[in-house]
Formats: C-alpha cells, sequence, structure tokens
C-alpha cells in the first residue's frame, strides 16, 4: 500500500513537472475518445438487438402479389395489402402472427378537451406476444376482429387521465367511443425493427393500439408507407381497401423452429405457385423471409452518416492515439535520465515497470473524465444536427465500461512504448548524457 | 539545404517520424474529404430549384377532428383559412395543396400515355392536389397551354385536368405538343416551368398538378402562401394565430419559409458536414500540437548540433528556414501518403453515404493549408532555435 | 589579419559580473601559427570564441583582415565565419548521422559553392587529411584521430584566412596528437593562418608564437620567440 503510494506520488511529480506535454497527452486522448465515443453510442445503440431471445425466430414474409407484371428489379413490395395478408396469416404454422400499421389519431376524454395527437399503432392481437409487450393490468384483446377496444401505454393513460388505472374506462380517438381494454408498462424497443421497412424504426414506441380490423372500418391510412397498386380508393379502405391492391401493412410471424421455418417457406412456394396457377401473379417468383435481426440491412435503412461518421471518428482516435504516444515518447525521453538513475541504484525492471502501469491508471482516470465530458458534449451537437437518431443518445453500464476499458487500453498504449524505450535503453549511455 | 540529409535526419527520428507521417496523412485524408462532403451539400443547396424560397411560406396543418375532414365541412375550412390569410396585408397569393414542393417523398404516382403504359412509364412523380392560386403562389411560368381555373372534383364525370412540369412533359412527349394529350393521370392541360418537388423521386423537377379537392387529409395539408419581401417576417409571425381563430380545431405541424423546408431536405449531410468539418479542425489542431512538439524536442535535443551549424556559417535564417523545410518535407511527404489514404477513405465512405470522388485542386488547397497549419506550429520552436548561440558548439553538453 | 584592440568581454548574471577579457591587444600576422595558452578558466577558450565571433565583446575592437566585425548584423557575421574562419574544436564536433562527406560539405553549402565545386573541395580535403578513401563512413566509424583529421578537413575545405583551434589535441593519445599537429603544421605552411589553444606545452612550443592569458589579461610573458629560446 505504501508502495503504490510512492508510485503515486512519483507520477504526480512526474506531471508536475511538466504539466504542459502531460495537460496536451491527456486533452489530445479525450478528443480522440470522446469524439469516437460519442458516434460509437449511436452506432451501437442504433445497431443493438432489441429482442435477442427471438430476432432470429420473427420473419417478415414478402411476396410478389401484384396486378400486372412485375416492373424492374421485381422485388416484392415492402408492404402488404390486406389480402395478401389474409393469405399469408392462413397456414396455420407460425407460433404467433400479426399484421400492422401505423397512422396518426387525436384523442380527448370528452369533446369539450382540446384533442391531443397520437401516434397509433393498427395491430392484431398476436403483435404484444411477438415482441414481449409488458401488459399492465387489462386483457388484450381475445381475437383479431373488429372491436371498439383499444390498448393503451402507461404514461398516455397518466397524461389523459392522471392514472394508470384506467382498464374498462372510455376514450374518444377521433370523436368515436373506444373502450380502454388493456394497459402496457413503458416499454421501448429501440430500435423498433417491426417498422424498419418504412424506415420508423428509429422513432419512438407508440402508445395507442387499436384492432387492424377496426382500424380498415374506419379508414385509417398508413401514415408512413402505402403504395396503390390498381384502381384502389384509399378513401374506401373498409371494402376496396381490403380487396384491392392497396399495400400498407406489415405483417410479423413468429417461427420458432428450423421445421416450422421450412414449413413456411414451402407454404409460401405453394401460395405463390397457386396464386400462379390463378394468373394473380407474376410469372416470377420471388419469396422474401427477411428475419427481424437483419431487418434493417434488408431494408437498406442503415444509418450511412452515422457509419461514415463511425470510421472518421475511429481515424481520428488512431491519430490521437499515435499523437498523444509522440507528446508522452517526447516526455518520457526527457525523464531518460531519472529512469537510468533509478536503475543504476537498483530498480529492476518490474519494479519500474510498477511505476509504469500506475502512470497508466492515472493517465486513464484522467482521461476517461475528460473523454465524458467531451463525449457528452458531442453527443448534445449530434442531437441538434441529427435531431432524429436522439433516442439512440443514451448511456448504459455496457457502454460506459467498454469506455473505461479502451480509456485503458488506449493509455497503456501511449504509455507502453516511450516507457519501453525510456527503461530499457542502454544504461551506461543515458547516464553519461 | 539538402532533401536527402533533411531525410536522415528525419530517419534518425524514425518512430516519430513515422508517427508524424501517419498523422499528416490521416489528416490530409479527413480534410479532404470533409472538404469534397461539405462542397457537395453547398452546391445541392445552390441548386435551383424553380421557387421563390425566401418569399413563399409553408404551413402545414391537419384538422383535428373526423368532422372537418370531410366535403363539405373540409372545403368550407380551406376557404375560411385561404380568406383569412389573403386579408393580411404583404401576402400576395394563396392556396391549399395537399403536399408541399420540396419533400423528400410524399403523395406521388406513375405518369404515362394513355396506351403507351408499357413503353412510356415515368414512376414516383410528385402529384399535387391545389386551389387554382398554386401557380401564382410557386411562381411558375406558363410554357404551354393555359392553366385552369376552376376546381373540378375527382368524383365528376370527367377527371381534373393536369398540368405538367416541362421535363416531365419532354420525357414523356419528347417534341410533340404535351396540350390536350391523354394521361393515366388525366389530359393535359398546360405545361409549366420546373420547380423542386421530391428529391426520392426520379427527378426532383417532374411534378403534376391538378386544381382539385384535396382527396384526403389522413397526411395533413399545406397552404402555401407567396408574400412580399418586406413582410415576410410579420406574415409569418401572425399565421398561428390567425389560423386559430378562424378554427380552432386543427393541428399546426410547422410554419417554414420554403428555404428553411429546403435546408431540411439536406439536414442529414449538412449535419455530417458540420461533423466532420469539426472533426477536421480539431484534427488540425492536434497535428498542430504534434508539429509543436516535435520540432520543440528537436530543437531541444539538437541544440549542439545546431550551434555547430551556427559555427559553420549558417546565419539564422538558415537555421529557421532548415527546421521548416523539415516540417514541410514531412507534411508533403505525409501529404502524399495523405492522398492515398484520402482516396481510401473516400471509396470507405463512398459504400455508406454519397460522396464525390476526390479532385486535383482540392488536394492542393488541403496540401497547403496543411504547409501553412505545420509552418505556424514549427515557426516558435524554430524561432528559439535561431537563438541558439554558435558559442554553443564549443561547449560540452 | 587579426588586429584585437583594447578588448574586453564581461560575462552578466543577475548577481555577478565577471571580466572574461580584460583590455586585450594582439596582432596576428597573416601566415602566423600562434599558440595561445593559460591555466584552465583563464579566458583563452573565450578569446577563441570571440576571435571566431562566436561570442560578442563589450569594449575595444576586433578587425580581421583589415575590417571591424563590431556592429556586423548575424548575417554579415556568419557570413564572415563561413568564409574566412575554420574552426576545430576538442570535442570533433561533427554531426554524427552525417557522413564524413555531408559533414564536411556542411558549410561548403552554406557559402552556396555548386555540387561540382563541393564535391570537388571535399575530396581535396578528405585527400589533405589522408581520409579520401572514407568518404561514406560515419564518424563513429572512425578513431578519435580520424575524427579530428575529419573536422581539419571541414575547417579547411573552404579555404579560410583563419584556423581556430581549441585544444585540439585534448582528447587524443599521443601518437594521433602528433599525426593532427603535424597536419595543422602543413596547413599553416600552405599559407593559413592558425590560433591554437593548447595546455601542451610542446605543442605550444610547435608554433612560431605564444600568447599567454592568465584571468582573461595577456601575461607579461606574451611575445615569446621560440627562436631565442633555441
Amino acid at each position: 500500500m505504501e508502495q503504490l503510494q510512492y508510485y503515486f506520488k512519483i507520477s504526480l511529480i512526474s506531471i508536475k513537472r511538466a504539466p504542459l506535454p502531460y495537460l496536451l497527452t491527456v486533452l489530445i486522448l479525450s478528443l480522440g475518445l470522446g469524439m469516437f465515443f460519442a458516434n460509437a453510442t449511436f452506432y451501437y445503440r442504433l445497431n443493438s438487438d432489441p429482442l435477442p431471445q427471438k430476432s432470429d425466430k420473427l420473419f417478415f414474409p414478402m411476396m410478389l402479389l401484384v396486378p400486372g407484371d412485375c416492373d424492374s428489379g421485381c422485388e416484392p413490395p415492402p408492404v402488404l395489402s390486406y389480402s395478401n395478408v389474409q393469405k399469408l396469416g392462413s397456414s396455420g404454422i407460425p407460433t404467433a402472427q400479426a399484421a400492422m400499421y401505423s397512422s396518426d389519431s387525436y384523442v380527448r376524454l370528452d369533446s369539450k378537451q382540446q384533442p391531443l395527437p397520437v401516434r397509433l399503432r393498427l395491430t392484431q392481437r398476436d403483435f404484444f406476444q411477438l415482441f414481449d409487450v409488458p401488459v399492465l393490468a387489462g386483457s388484450i384483446w381475445p381475437d383479431n376482429s373488429a372491436r371498439y377496444e383499444v390498448v393503451i401505454g402507461k404514461q398516455l393513460a397518466e397524461k389523459l387521465y392522471g392514472t394508470a388505472d384506467v382498464v374498462g374506462k372510455s376514450l374518444l380517438v377521433d370523436d368515436r367511443h373506444f373502450t380502454i381494454s388493456a394497459v402496457i408498462n413503458p416499454w421501448q424497443m429501440l430500435p423498433r425493427l417491426y417498422d424498419a421497412n418504412n424506415g420508423s424504426h428509429i422513432s419512438e414506441t407508440e402508445q395507442l393500439f387499436m384492432p387492424l380490423e377496426t382500424a380498415y372500418d374506419l379508414n385509417y391510412m398508413s401514415a408512413t408507407m402505402s403504395r396503390t397498386m390498381d384502381n384502389t380508393d384509399y378513401r374506401q379502405l373498409a371494402t376496396q381497401g381490403r380487396t384491392g391492391a392497396l399495400h400498407q401493412l406489415q405483417f410479423w410471424v413468429q417461427l420458432d423452429t428450423p421445421a416450422q421455418q421450412k414449413a413456411y417457406k414451402d407454404f409460401m412456394l405453394q401460395l405463390a405457385q397457386s396464386e400462379q396457377a390463378a394468373g394473380r401473379h407474376p410469372v416470377h417468383i420471388n419469396n422474401q423471409l427477411p428475419a427481424l435481426r437483419d431487418i434493417v440491412r434488408y431494408f437498406g435503412r442503415e444509418s450511412g452518416d452515422v457509419k461514415a461518421y463511425a470510421l472518421v471518428t475511429l481515424l481520428f482516435l488512431v491519430v490521437c492515439v499515435f499523437n498523444a504516444s509522440h507528446l508522452s515518447l517526447n516526455r518520457y525521453i526527457s525523464n531518460q535520465y531519472e529512469f537510468s538513475l533509478r536503475r543504476a541504484l537498483g530498480a529492476s525492471r518490474w519494479q519500474l515497470q510498477q511505476q509504469l502501469l500506475v502512470d497508466v491508471v492515472v493517465l486513464t482516470c484522467i482521461t476517461l473524465v475528460f473523454a465524458l465530458l467531451i463525449g457528452a458534449a458531442s453527443i448534445q451537437l449530434m442531437n441538434y444536427l441529427w435531431p432524429f437518431n436522439r433516442l439512440f443518445a443514451s448511456w448504459d453500464l455496457s457502454l460506459l465500461s467498454a469506455l473505461l476499458l479502451l480509456s485503458l487500453c488506449c493509455s497503456y498504449l501511449v504509455t507502453l512504448y516511450p516507457s519501453l524505450r525510456a527503461s530499457f535503453g542502454a544504461l551506461n549511455q543515458q547516464l553519461k548524457e | 539545404m539538402s532533401v536527402r540529409l533533411m531525410i536522415k535526419t528525419m530517419l534518425r527520428r524514425k518512430v516519430v517520424t513515422v508517427l508524424l507521417l501517419v498523422q499528416l496523412a490521416l489528416t490530409l485524408a479527413l480534410i479532404l474529404n470533409s472538404m469534397v462532403l461539405a462542397k457537395q451539400t453547398h452546391e445541392r443547396l445552390q441548386e435551383p430549384t424553380g421557387l421563390d424560397l425566401a418569399n413563399t411560406l409553408l404551413v402545414q396543418i391537419k384538422p383535428t377532428t373526423p368532422a372537418l375532414r370531410q366535403y363539405p365541412a373540409l372545403g368550407e375550412l380551406l376557404e375560411r383559412q385561404l380568406g383569412a390569410i389573403r386579408q393580411l396585408p404583404g401576402v400576395v397569393a394563396a392556396a391549399y395543396t395537399n403536399q408541399s414542393p420540396l419533400l423528400q417523398g410524399g403523395n406521388n404516382g406513375s405518369l404515362y400515355k394513355v396506351g403507351d403504359e408499357e413503353r412510356n412509364n415515368v414512376s414516383t412523380v410528385p402529384q399535387y392536389y391545389a386551389s387554382a392560386d398554386i401557380f401564382q403562389v410557386l411562381g411558375v411560368e406558363l410554357k404551354n397551354g393555359q392553366l385552369p381555373q376552376i376546381l373540378q372534383s375527382f368524383d365528376s364525370d370527367s377527371s381534373p385536368p393536369v398540368v405538367l412540369t416541362e421535363s416531365v412533359a419532354e420525357k414523356l412527349f419528347e417534341s410533340d405538343n404535351p396540350i390536350g394529350q391523354a394521361t393515366n393521370q388525366g389530359t393535359i392541360a398546360a405545361v409549366v416551368s420546373d420547380f423542386y418537388g421530391q428529391r426520392s423521386a426520379d427527378m426532383v423537377m417532374y411534378n403534376t398538378i391538378r386544381i382539385a379537392p384535396l382527396y384526403g387529409v389522413d397526411w395533413g395539408y399545406s397552404l402555401l402562401l407567396r408574400v412580399d419581401p418586406q413582410q415576410v417576417v410579420s406574415v409569418r409571425s401572425q399565421l398561428d394565430n390567425l389560423l386559430r381563430q378562424v378554427d380552432s380545431n386543427i393541428e399546426i405541424f410547422h410554419i417554414r419559409t420554403l428555404q428553411e423546408q429546403h435546408q431540411r431536405l439536406y439536414n442529414t449531410e449538412y449535419g455530417l458536414s458540420v461533423l466532420l468539418a469539426l472533426l477536421s479542425a480539431l484534427m488540425l489542431l492536434v497535428t498542430m500540437i504534434s508539429g509543436y512538439s516535435n520540432a520543440h524536442f528537436h530543437v531541444l535535443k539538437s541544440q549542439k548540433e545546431i550551434g555547430i551549424k551556427r559555427a559553420l556559417g549558417a546565419n539564422k535564417v538558415t537555421i529557421l528556414l532548415e527546421l521548416l523545410a523539415e516540417g514541410w518535407l514531412c507534411t508533403v511527404l505525409g501529404g502524399l501518403l495523405g492522398v492515398v489514404a484520402a482516396v481510401l477513405l473516400n471509396q470507405a465512405l463512398a459504400l455508406v453515404i454519397s460522396i464525390p470522388v476526390l479532385n486535383g485542386w482540392l488536394v492542393m488547397l488541403t496540401l497547403l493549408l496543411l504547409l501553412l497549419c505545420v509552418t505556424l506550429a514549427t515557426w516558435y520552436p524554430a524561432r528559439i532555435a535561431t537563438r541558439i548561440s554558435p558559442a554553443t558548439a564549443t561547449k560540452t553538453l | 589579419m587579426i588586429e584585437l584592440a583594447g578588448l574586453s568581454k564581461i560575462f552578466r548574471t543577475e548577481l555577478v559580473e565577471t571580466h572574461a577579457l580584460r583590455d586585450i591587444s594582439i596582432s596576428v600576422n597573416e601566415g602566423e601559427f600562434v599558440a595561445l595558452t593559460g591555466p584552465s578558466g583563464s579566458g583563452k577558450s573565450t578569446l577563441l570564441n570571440v576571435l571566431g565571433t562566436l561570442e560578442s565583446f563589450e569594449q575595444g575592437d576586433y578587425l580581421l583582415d583589415g575590417k571591424s566585425v563590431k556592429g556586423l548584423s548575424d548575417r554579415e557575421l556568419s557570413t564572415l565565419r563561413n568564409e574566412k574562419i575554420g574552426f576545430i574544436f576538442q570535442g570533433f564536433n561533427l554531426i554524427k548521422d552525417y557522413s564524413l562527406f555531408d559533414n564536411i560539405e556542411l558549410p561548403l553549402r552554406y557559402r552556396g559553392f555548386k555540387p561540382a565545386e563541393r564535391k570537388r573541395r571535399v575530396e581535396h580535403a578528405l585527400e589533405t587529411v589522408g581520409l579520401a578513401a572514407r568518404r561514406d563512413y560515419h564518424p563513429s566509424q572512425l578513431s578519435g584521430g580520424q575524427q579530428q583529421r575529419v573536422a581539419i578537413a571541414r575547417a579547411i575545405a573552404g579555404s579560410p584566412r583563419v584556423l581556430l583551434a581549441d585544444e585540439p589535441t585534448g582528447n587524443l593519445d599521443s601518437l594521433m596528437a602528433r599525426q593532427v599537429m603535424e597536419l595543422l603544421d602543413q596547413i599553416n605552411r600552405d599559407g593559413c593562418t592558425i590560433l591554437m589553444v593548447t595546455h601542451d606545452p610542446d605543442q605550444a612550443r610547435r608554433a612560431s608564437r605564444q600568447i599567454q592569458i592568465i584571468d582573461g589579461q595577456l601575461s607579461d610573458a606574451v611575445l615569446y620567440d621560440p627562436l631565442a629560446v633555441a
């Protein structure tokens, strides 16, 4: 212990001897780490897996079930029509399955209140099971049929009613009466992968859920992506929208085992063939079944800018580490005489290495503090410039430990070579200098 | 000064020199790519839009009650809103439209000549349903035909006539006269000058306009105002209140000039440019610190050598130039490496974002910038070196 | 060739003022070989530095080749050193990672000679000191005596009017010292004026004249004529 204190003392003395070079080393290293870490935060969060236990079991089936010949590419459309979902949902193979889309609505408790804009998810019963949505109270719809019942998020309930105890209460959604059948706990799926086909996966989870059939009856149009491939009038969702080629739905199936997955693929193939036979399918069959974990990449919705900046901040970090080692090398060479003297006085290399390790710890601690400050400032700037990514700006324990480890590695690198140079040089020559 | 001898001096400090070269190379690579990207963003923002960006205001709006989202109530609401806006001093013209120009994506569809769907089909052409004043608001020029003046409903027997922008008319009809020709969207009534529609469309200048009621307002609608340049600020500040007075059952998403709307289109690019510029500046700073510390340390270590050179007849300016030249040589060598690094970085970046290739004069400019910074950083240590007395040579250090 | 008139040099710190040289007047003619002797710290090295324009002086005047060096700018002094003076130091003062050629060539570069002229002069100087075969060696590959010969080659490559040598044999054993001294004799015979600081009375006696300095002043035995003793 006493020896450790001594090492710390020596470390501080050597900092005090030349504070400017040390400060510059710290500044440069923490700049590199801070800038890198800020972007790494977004990169890590945007690429994290919100459902690691089942992200390889949830799939997004797509088929080329469209009127007319396919135009260029013949890729299946990224949104599905109501009738195609009916067909894809008729297999009975998946453990759970749900079609869904999102829309905008205004809610209030009575017609005297100011309406509150709320993003709606229009979906089916299994949605909550598919994505592990935690239910606080009440029960989810027993089936997929139309009903004037909504599921509400706890935060929205508290905002509207002042309490989360709202099961059975009435709510006006676009001035139509709905009953609250369940309340869900605060739940944030980041990124919200089920919405990746239209690039909305970086926004917040919805706070209000309505049965999809009801939404079609009430003519809720998708707020993100809809495509009409024939003469379907999108103002007639309840009738034409259910039969025509109006594509706006997402469809997710849970296929737990490889056998299930194969069975579902076979089912899709058979479906395509029978549609072909019926003349409702272009000649070319192109069935797709990407998994949830690959969905962002599949739809090309990765953030190129964050990636580009990640590359550049990594380069910056490399330059900073080089630079800091450079500064540190100069500092250690200036101290070379002292090193040699210590060795001449009988310090073993191991003892010098211990001193070096203490130097590394001190450098890590100081650098970490500055890096966190710079990182936080940089994140603020990135939130300002790229507000759409702001949900992905927070730090957690694993990120912070990664930063700590990275700082330690960098500090070690920055200290290692210079100190080796200083402590393993030719003894007599240095003393003579 | 001999380059060979300077290289010899650099080789004596192999590790330090390599560190410095790598830094210089990476700095050049980053600055160069940042500049290319910033230049691209700037150029995109400078591209003509065909619109009077500064003097056109955009209000994005949505009725909050289902009743107001249906005709005839919606039609009355639009009339009341536009009527009130036209009363504002400084408003030259106002119109509603289902969507504004200068969007990322929005309402669009394919356009083809009737009977020619297979051969001549332009996909993703933005479709505007707007009131008759829209042409005056956008400030587009009539190129051919006659602008429709009357609102015509989709549900009537004949669908409303279509107005095309010049470039899409050329694409579809080439040298033929488009007026009176039938398309899947309706008969062509007029051709107007180009304006910027949607960024994700095939071509940003392709647009079709019909003078028609709003087809649906699930996504809200836009009110566009052309304003006297002197009164943009004052009109803008009154809009929110005015529209709420006309009818409080609305949500106003935003009130912007088309200038701001245009800038938002390039938000991500702009953000990346700013971040890269910041990083480049930091990189330069770091490199300058490095250059400074390197030169300073070098001078301290070679006092005797400098003293000998002074004794042998090198004057102060020679010493200063020798040290600066070492920095310049390092920069040029690092710069050459940097060009390679820049090309590699450019290729890596091109995989994830759209970035133009590097060009020669920008390389020269960046190298000059780097030279300037290195000179600044080396200046002070080199000045110290000139103060080393030639008598140092005779002392035993 | 060299005229010193009442020259004084003072070292000042905040507390102390040291008169390194007091009122020195010497005249050295062209072609002379002068030995500067005196005990350690007497000021003989300082005098040599002043003569070499490496250090400035406070009072008196110094005429080199008939021109006063007083008030010359750094650039003029540097040119003067480069063209008219050759230095030989006790510690050789070669630049260790330059080859012999590069070391000797250095002052010629400062003088602005063309490469061919530089090459000719360097090769000639190397021949003079007997090291022509080793032009690409580095100083560390040579013995002390050889290094000092390189230093002499560097000093004479520019054909200086005056050669200033500060204990040129101080770091050498006697055999090597003798070789160096013979070289200096030869250079002197070829017409170059030499001023040499030395401790060694034997070496001092080889000079045509001895000047002794004690406590920064010329001692009484200033004019010593070796011929008179013989």
